[in-house]
């Protein structure tokens, strides 16, 4: 594991808005980056802008200031080289779980056949055999999401990007899909930026955890998880990891 | 995304209860519904001259006679010969223009005061346009209908497309998908389709109405007889032509919504 990763490279960032009340600094001198096949997990609380970071890294919304590079290559609009995935899914509801996951393939120079083998081989992977022709509407919040995961992984992209991706669906179903993940990204070696509100999910789930602060929303801490997986929240270290990576979030309550 | 106007949701209900899975009871009370009112309109009848209000009796006798000449088939065939090519070009104008302007901010800040200022205009104050263009024919007739069409299918079309989630646009450009026409084609005018159907749904409901209006300066068809049966005082002509533009719309409705519905079999 390395500690500063340069596959992803989020340097200088800095967002301002102008608020009501003047000037708001949503994100301020916020720089991390990523190592390839890495599992990075963004967190801090509420209105640290970890949203905004996202769409920037995703190439949605601009930086006032700073620069985010892929492969050495700045971002400054939406690539496939990134698979993003949000919390509402967002899925087409006009095509079929087949018809979205093949979206993306749809203007690749991909061969028909392979595309439909490719769709298929996905579809299996995010373990909805079986709903290849139901509509979004016929699903529950955890397969909309597994749909999303494959449609994003469809294009073959070198960062999965996930704004807190099971934050929508029940706690059993978001442990479920947490260890799915997981399995996910063994099976394809991507690399994995997510961002999440929760600490569990974070510490369960990252080789390392950046923490973030509010107002203005910038890099607090970043903790190396240095533990083996399956990571169970009952053991000591476990908890050892929640309770500083919590400490960090609560500390910055407490200024 | 696809929210159901008021209206969509009357539509539905009405087809749906009239013609979906017939529930019994519905269709008893509908029945009384229409018995009632025939009995009512015989009563009626009996204490009027037939030239101000003729029996059912007498107004399906005409409505038989007017069919069986092939007075009727003849109204038809030349009220569809503008009703048709009117509705398709509005349709299709109306569609590409609130799909165009509510995309292009560019085209809409432009075209906004145009838009305003023509929009008011009703379809039978362009007759003088319709004739100096076009000549008293089918093509004449048609640009009354069309102009009808237009605007039903521009709003539904614009509002459609304003409604649709920029979140969806977000996704399809994270895969790849780049340029106005490949997002519109891709993911506007299918999330729009639901609007826009209805929109389609609307205007040729109206095209039928239209159908009337558009022949008064002469154009042969069924609003053609219509408004020479009314200056006869054939009532009962008048009123099974009414018939025809009833049965024909709901025709036409009923088959459009069986399209509609298999179009949005994933909403």
């Amino acid at each position: 594991m390395t500690a500063h990763g340069t596959h992803v490279r989020v340097a200088d960032i800095a967002k301002h808005y102008e608020g009501t009340e003047g000037p708001i600094r949503a994100l301020e001198d916020v720089s991390f980056g990523v190592s390839e096949g890495e599992f990075v997990c963004l967190v801090g609380p509420s209105g640290c802008g970890k949203t905004t970071l996202f769409r920037i890294i995703a190439g949605l919304e601009s930086a006032t200031a700073g620069d985010v590079f892929l492969n050495d290559e700045r971002v400054d609009s939406p690539t496939p080289d990134m698979g993003v995935v949000f919390q509402e899914y967002h899925l087409f509801p006009w095509r079929t779980v087949r018809g979205n996951v093949a979206f993306g393939l749809e203007k690749s120079d991909v061969a028909g056949e392979k595309r439909g083998e490719r769709v298929d081989r996905l579809i299996e992977l995010v373990g909805l055999e079986g709903f290849g022709d139901s509509y979004p509407k016929e699903l529950s919040g955890g397969m909309k999401q597994r749909v999303a995961i494959a449609r994003a992984l469809a294009v073959d992209p070198d960062l999965l990007l996930m704004d807190e991706p099971f934050g929508a669906v029940d706690a059993q179903t978001r442990e479920m899909l947490q260890t799915e993940l997981l399995d996910i990204w063994r099976e394809t070696k991507k690399t994995v930026l997510f961002v999440t509100h929760d600490v569990e999910e974070a510490v369960k789930l990252a080789d390392r955890i950046v923490v973030m602060a509010k107002e203005p929303g910038r890099v607090r801490e970043v903790v190396d998880v240095d533990m083996s997986r399956p990571r169970v929240r009952s053991d000591a270290e476990f908890g050892r990891y929640y309770e500083r990576v919590l400490g960090l979030i609560r500390g910055e309550r407490a200024v | 995304m696809a929210t159901k106007t008021d209206v969509d949701e009357a539509f539905d209900g009405y087809v749906e209860g009239s013609l979906g899975a017939i529930d019994p009871r519905r269709a008893v009370l509908g029945t009384a519904g229409i018995a009632g009112f025939l009995a009512l309109w015989w009563a009626v009848s009996l204490t009027q001259p037939a030239f101000v209000l003729p029996s059912p009796a007498a107004v399906g006798e005409t409505f038989y006679a007017e069919a069986a000449s092939g007075e009727m088939a003849t109204a038809i065939g030349q009220s569809v010969r503008h009703w048709i090519p009117g509705a398709a070009i509005g349709t299709g104008l109306g569609v590409a223009a609130g799909v165009g302007l509510a995309w292009s901010s560019l085209a809409d800040d432009v075209s906004a005061p145009i838009v305003r200022t023509l929009r008011p205009v009703p379809p039978l104050a362009l007759i003088g346009f319709a004739i100096a263009w076009f000549g008293i024919n089918h093509a004449g007739a048609a640009f009354i209908i069309a102009v009808g069409a237009f605007w039903i299918n521009f709003y539904a079309a614009y509002g459609g497309v304003e409604g649709v989630s920029e979140d969806l646009l977000d996704v399809a450009r994270s895969l790849g998908i780049e340029g106005d026409f490949e997002l519109l084609r891709s993911v506007v005018v299918p999330a729009a389709s639901p609007e826009i159907l209805t929109g389609i749904r609307t205007g040729i409901g109206r095209c039928w109405m239209l159908v009337v209006a558009s022949e008064i300066f002469g154009v042969p068809g069924i609003g053609r007889r219509i408004l020479r049966a009314s200056n006869n005082l054939q009532v009962d002509v008048v009123i099974a032509y009414i018939l025809v533009l009833s049965l024909l719309f709901l025709l036409v409705d009923v088959s459009f919504r069986a399209v509609q519905r298999r179009l949005l079999a994933w909403r």
